[in-house]
This record gives structure tokens, C-alpha cells and sequence, in this order.
């Protein structure tokens, strides 16, 4: 396993459609369809974290394995992640010994 | 390796309408796509279930695997099935074991899977399935995503923490890790493996694998959180008039002061011997008091009860 020893802060459109693979076009309207969050600067220009990757992932794998419009894909993603923080409540309460 | 019946993985008859297959399908990715399922082992069988739907969703190359099973693409276009049935049942008997086994060390160590036949050109799979996730729509390389196992730690060794060895997943992803177990691991706590998790598609990162640790029922142990209870069987002389016994914890004997005057459910607390926290408090241990008496009593034991019984004016029932 390697890691990059120096990490850019944050991203901007072109880098960060190139590290995650997709054109810029493409990454801009995810962000119009708000399945993946940017920050806007005064300029206008879109700035990305390298974490959020891993979401561009997700939304390329769910829409590939379910022919998935990008629309149901945001809808899929928001529900997976509330699964997600009932299952962590759920286990932070089995943690504490049920109480 | 892979099951190769690609019926069998989907789960329908041979005589499957194209309908039904895709039905199978459908239901199947859905639980078993790994953003969805975040057992390791799922990967794999969304990869299965991906590459049997590809083959018989399409007509022709349905029609292929009927004719001349899994190995179809080897196939010239223009072979007949019967003679090639025939020339197989000839030669390739032992071609296939052979094949067979070669697929199943090729696939340790969550390499690339392949299909093998006889010494021919092997075909990968990630290659047939265009790598999958990256393959359409002019997606690049995909990274994977993340996955959860559970692992089941004996109470001593969740107090301990130690090195543990983890098999996750199966067929081609199976893997087996070795893992380092903090001390004081509680009930459902996650230990995350950076990179273990779903591999990603065209030399894509791997997600993360997370642990969750599950702690076994204890025969003498019970705990709840970090404090661990246990009982502490006591002779009815030893609780009315006091002692000092020896107690199990996880970490060896501790003595313990039975005060006199203790009845059962009496709880001594021993401060700091429950569950470690890294970098905090430790939990406690409770030892509960359980009064235990002779199921058979012997002479002179009974009469001791009886003169004791005679003398005494204590009443347990008597509410204050």
C-alpha cells in the first residue's frame, strides 16, 4: 500500500475530474444535481476534496450496476447513507450494552 | 473458483425465459452490489451474477453456452455441438481437471481471476466484463468500495488484543489478513484496513475494509460495556461473617474483601480490572455475591443449621 506523501488541500474542477477519471463536464453536472457537494468560490470556480472521490466511485458504480439515471443514483445514495448512520446508532446503542 | 453453471448462479432453469433471467438478475445485483451488500463475499458474487447475465441475456451467446458450456468462447463460430461434445468427451476429461486446478491456485490472493482450459489461451474475467463498473459510458477507472466483515474475539482475547488471522471473502477476492487487535476491543467496534476492501476496476485504489468486532458469550463473563461482571459464589459462613477469596478476572486471580454481612446480589467493585481503554479508564469489574449452600448436609453440619436456626431472631422477609 502506498500513500502520497503531500495532499493537495482541495481540487479544483480539472483536477479533480482527472483524478477521479471523468470529464469536467460530467463532474459539473453531478454537482448541478447535487449528488456530489463542491465549494463555489467568488470567482465561480468549483473546488473538490480528494475524499469525495469516493463518492464519484459510488455514483459510478451504482449507476453502472443498476442502469441507474443520475437523478434515482442521488436518491439511492442518500438512502444508503441514512442506512448507514441508523446501523452506526444501532451499534453505538448494542455497544453501550443496550441502554 | 467460480461456479461456472451460469443457471445455477442466477438461479433459474435452464428453460428460462429471457424475462425470468432478467428478473434473476435484477434482484440478485440489487442484493448483492457492493455498495448495497458490504460483505466481502458479495463482491464476488455480483461479479458472478454479472458475468452469467451477460452470457444469457444475449440470445446468441445463450445459445453458445447451451451448446457447448462455459468454455464456449474457445469455441470456433462455426463448430458443431455434437462433434465437439464427442472430441471433448475423448480428450478433454482430463484437460479439465487439470484446468480446474490451475483456476483455483491462480485465484489466491485476491488476484485476477481466470478461467482456465486445457493449455489454450486463458480468458480473464475482468477482461470479459470489460472491468465491469469501468467499461460503459466513458467511465474511467473506478475505485472500490468499502466492505464490513464481523469478526468473533474470545472476551480474553478482545482484552488482551493480539495478532489475528481474518479470512474474508470468497472465491477469487477470498483473502486472508493478518490483523492487529487493539486491547480493550469492545462489542461492535470497528477496526478499518485501508485498502482491503472492494477492489477497484482498471488498477482503480481498493476500498476500505472495516472489522466489527463481535465479542463470545463467556462462561464465567459477562460484560456490559467495558465493565465485566462475575460471579462470586460464597458459603453462607463466608457471607455472614466475611472473608477475602480470589476472584477470575481476564487478566488472572484478583482478591477480593467480602465484607461481613454480605447477602446475594451484593456487588464489590474492583476499580480499573474491566475492559482497558486505550488512552482513558479502564471498566470495571463487578463481582456479584450468590450465596451457596451444601445440597447434602452432614451431621454435625446440620446441627450447627439447627442450633444456629434456634439462636437466631434474623427474618430475611422482614422488610425495614
Amino acid at each position: 500500500m502506498t500513500y502520497a506523501v503531500v495532499r493537495a488541500p482541495r481540487l479544483d474542477l480539472e483536477e479533480f475530474a482527472a483524478a477521479a477519471g471523468l470529464h469536467p463536464e460530467l463532474v459539473s453536472r453531478l454537482v448541478a444535481l447535487g449528488i456530489i457537494d463542491a465549494a463555489r468560490d467568488s470567482a465561480g470556480r468549483l473546488w473538490f476534496s480528494r475524499s469525495q472521490l469516493g463518492d464519484v466511485a459510488r455514483v459510478q458504480r451504482l449507476r453502472a450496476g443498476f442502469a441507474l439515471n443520475y437523478a434515482a443514483t442521488g436518491l439511492v445514495i442518500d438512502l444508503l447513507d441514512r442506512i448507514a448512520v441508523l446501523e452506526a446508532a444501532m451499534r453505538r446503542r448494542a455497544r453501550l450494552g443496550g441502554h | 473458483m467460480a461456479d461456472q453453471d451460469f443457471y445455477r448462479i442466477l438461479g433459474v432453469p435452464s428453460t428460462a425465459s429471457q424475462e425470468e433471467i432478467q428478473r434473476a438478475y435484477r434482484r440478485l445485483a440489487r442484493e448483492n452490489h457492493p455498495d448495497v451488500n458490504r460483505d466481502p463475499a458479495a463482491e464476488d458474487r455480483f461479479k458472478d451474477i454479472s458475468e452469467a447475465y451477460s452470457v444469457l441475456s444475449d440470445p446468441q451467446t445463450r445459445r453458445r453456452y447451451d451448446a457447448f458450456g462455459p468454455d464456449f468462447r474457445q469455441v470456433p463460430e462455426d463448430a458443431d455441438p455434437e462433434t465437439w461434445r464427442r472430441a471433448r468427451a475423448g480428450a478433454g476429461a482430463g484437460a479439465r481437471s487439470r484446468a480446474g486446478a490451475g483456476a483455483r491456485a491462480g485465484a489466491g490472493q485476491g488476484g485476477r481471476t481466470s478461467f482456465g482450459f486445457g493449455g489454450g489461451d486463458d480468458i480473464d474475467l475482468d477482461d470479459l466484463l470489460g472491468g465491469l463498473f469501468g467499461g460503459r459510458g466513458g467511465w474511467g477507472p473506478v475505485p472500490g468500495a468499502d466492505q464490513s466483515a464481523e469478526i468473533e474475539l474470545a472476551l480474553e482475547d478482545a482484552y488482551h488484543g493480539g495478532r489475528r488471522t481474518v479470512t474474508v471473502g470468497s472465491g477469487s477476492t477470498q483473502r486472508t489478513l493478518e490483523v492487529t487487535i487493539p486491547p480493550g476491543v469492545t462489542d461492535g467496534q470497528r477496526i478499518r484496513l485501508a485498502g482491503q476492501g472492494g477492489r477497484g476496476s482498471d488498477g482503480a485504489q481498493a476500498g476500505d475494509l472495516y472489522l466489527v468486532a463481535r465479542i463470545a458469550p463467556h462462561r464465567i463473563f459477562r460484560l456490559d460495556g467495558r465493565d465485566i461482571h462475575v460471579e462470586l459464589r460464597l458459603a453462607p459462613w463466608e457471607a455472614a461473617l466475611g472473608t477475602s477469596v480470589a476472584v477470575p478476572t481476564p487478566d488472572g486471580e484478583a482478591k477480593v474483601t467480602v465484607p461481613a454481612g454480605t447477602s446475594s446480589g451484593r456487588r464489590l467493585r474492583l476499580r480499573g480490572r474491566g475492559m482497558p481503554r486505550p488512552r482513558g479508564t479502564p471498566g470495571d469489574l463487578y463481582a456479584e455475591a450468590r450465596i451457596m449452600v451444601p445440597s447434602k448436609l452432614s451431621d454435625p453440619e446440620r446441627e450447627l443449621f439447627e442450633q444456629l436456626a434456634a439462636t437466631s431472631d434474623f427474618d430475611p422477609r422482614r422488610r425495614r
